[in-house]
């Protein structure tokens, strides 16, 4: 019998995900965690222009928060903010 | 109508960009490429084109740049030489399984060292596995009719692969000769403009190149592979199209050249061809039965053309201007790859591998005499002599193994 193979379309060429995927989970390829001092923090949204995997969220109340299960911890996002409002923590300076 | 021009392989694939409406061009200097940038960046400010030129940092950059612009739906062009086109090596890949049909443009040139500045297919013989499909053109006007049927056959939905329009650096980039431009509106009619069915496009965002799971790489590489033959039944009929619309009418995969009662021939691409033709004239006189097998595609390798062609002959001669060193044969790349099309075959000739034209040398009259004479001994013999010659270095005559041999122990007792 002959092994099933995935379907991949045309190139790899997929639609943009509007949801999770499971499959591809990438927060624990990160070994340096962005912390954000919410007191620093002027919510431009540069961050959340420049994240590569849209893991930063913003909202109204809470500001700025990122998306811990995909983000891979690049440091774009502290390395692009203007005020130096988020740093990058070891994650083994984190209980969970 | 037509104009005649007087001008080099690089004009010419400039007219065919110019005719080809091309949108974006990258662009980054190194000889002989320099001239075609040169060129486009000239009728640009003269308003003859209509084109975005962006200027790399590097060919790995420049690659890139005409990637992005395919990707965002732009008919793209980029270009380089030598070491330029080795600098890129890591980007042909992803834009072949991109499918993004781009076309570079590669005068060759030698790699380093010696660093000169000739001409040799080592360069762009590199990337001969990263599904990109080339061939060598011998002059001007088939540089400017090479590229016109890349666009067609690399742009078609059922392709969609980067092309490279090669060509022997100086001999055909730089050298003046006569050639036809095409009318617009034939070009028109033969070449339907680049709609792409996925580009990137904010109402309709998709990822392209994107992380895919192990699972997915088997059949990805599986639709390369499928592409890379539905490609040849297409050259075909691009080939014979192009000569109904343009009246030049060219061999889709090997020219043929006094081999109807040839018992031995000459098999090589490029500009050499020109003076391998005159050479053969003398060499009929002289009464050696000798044709030419000109490749005019190196990727797909045209085996199903030689297949049939080569059983015709008794002893073939493959002249690689260009090196690959420890390969089967210790000639060049043509060489293993004209012996692997055939060697399944009962009827296969004898093949022999010649190495010249080297670091941008001519191949010379009596060089192809000498490879003839050579030929003619392998046909004597009824057996290959020697798999692989390097011209002017180990040449055999008669007997040259007894020679050889005695040569070498003559040396030792002076030890």
């Amino acid at each position: 019998m002959s092994k099933v193979y995935k379907q991949v379309p045309f190139a790899a060429i997929v639609p943009s995900p509007t949801v999770a995927n499971e499959g591809m989970v990438t927060g624990n390829w990160r070994y340096l965690r962005p912390v954000v001092d919410k007191a620093e923090c002027t919510q431009c949204k540069t961050c959340w222009v420049f994240c590569p995997d849209a893991c930063v969220n913003m909202s109204a109340d809470e500001g700025v928060s990122f998306n811990l299960k995909y983000c891979k911890g690049c440091g774009v996002c502290s390395n692009v903010c203007p005020v130096g409002a988020i740093s990058r923590v070891p994650e083994l300076d984190f209980e969970e | 109508m037509p104009i005649k021009k007087r001008g080099t392989g690089l004009t010419a694939v400039a007219d065919a960009w110019q005719l080809a409406d091309i949108d974006v061009t990258a662009s980054y200097p190194i000889r002989p490429y320099t001239a075609v940038m040169a060129e486009v960046a000239k009728r640009i400010a003269n308003g003859q084109m209509k084109c975005e030129m962006v200027h790399g940092e590097g060919e790995h950059a420049q690659f890139s740049i005409a990637h992005g612009a395919s990707m965002a739906g732009a008919r793209a062009t980029t270009g380089s030489s030598g070491v330029g086109v080795t600098y890129a090596f890591e980007v042909y890949s992803p834009i072949a399984g991109g499918r993004c049909p781009i076309q570079a443009l590669v005068g060759d040139r030698t790699l380093d060292p010696p660093g000169d500045f000739g001409s040799e297919h080592t360069d762009c013989l590199t990337l001969r596995d990263n599904g990109w499909i080339y061939g060598w053109a011998e002059n001007a006007q088939e540089s400017l009719d090479n590229s016109l049927m890349y666009f067609r056959i690399g742009e078609d939905p059922d392709i969609m692969l980067p092309q490279i329009v090669a060509m022997d650096g100086y001999f055909v980039t730089h050298i003046a000769q006569e050639y036809e431009m095409p009318d617009q509106e034939q070009v028109d009619k033969f070449l339907p403009p680049f709609r792409p069915q996925f580009r990137l496009d904010v109402n309709n965002p998709v990822i392209m190149g994107p992380q895919i799971e192990p699972e997915m790489g088997p059949p990805l590489e599986w639709d390369r592979n499928v592409v890379m033959d539905r490609v040849k039944a297409k050259i075909a009929a691009v080939t014979e199209e192009f000569g109904k619309v343009f009246g030049r009418k060219y061999a889709p995969f090997v020219e043929e050249y006094m081999t109807e009662d040839a018992d031995m021939v000459f098999l090589l691409q490029g500009a050499h061809a020109i003076t391998c033709r005159s050479a053969i004239k003398y060499l009929r006189e002289a009464g050696y039965k000798v044709g030419m097998c000109r490749l005019r595609w190196f990727r797909p390798f045209p085996d199903m053309a030689l297949k049939q062609i080569l059983p015709k002959f008794k002893v073939v001669g493959v002249i690689d201007t260009n090196t690959s060193y420890g390969a089967s044969g210790g000639g060049g790349v043509l060489l293993v790859e004209t012996r692997a099309a055939v060697s399944e075959l009962a009827n296969k000739p004898m093949i022999q591998g010649f190495t010249s034209g080297l670091g941008g040398e001519t191949i010379t009259h009596e060089e192809f005499f000498k490879m003839a004479e050579m030929m003619r001994e392998t046909l004597r013999a009824g057996r290959i002599i020697q798999d692989s010659t390097w011209v002017n270095f180990n040449d055999y005559v008669e007997g040259a193994s007894e020679v050889k041999a005695a040569q070498q122990e003559v040396a030792q007792t002076k030890e």
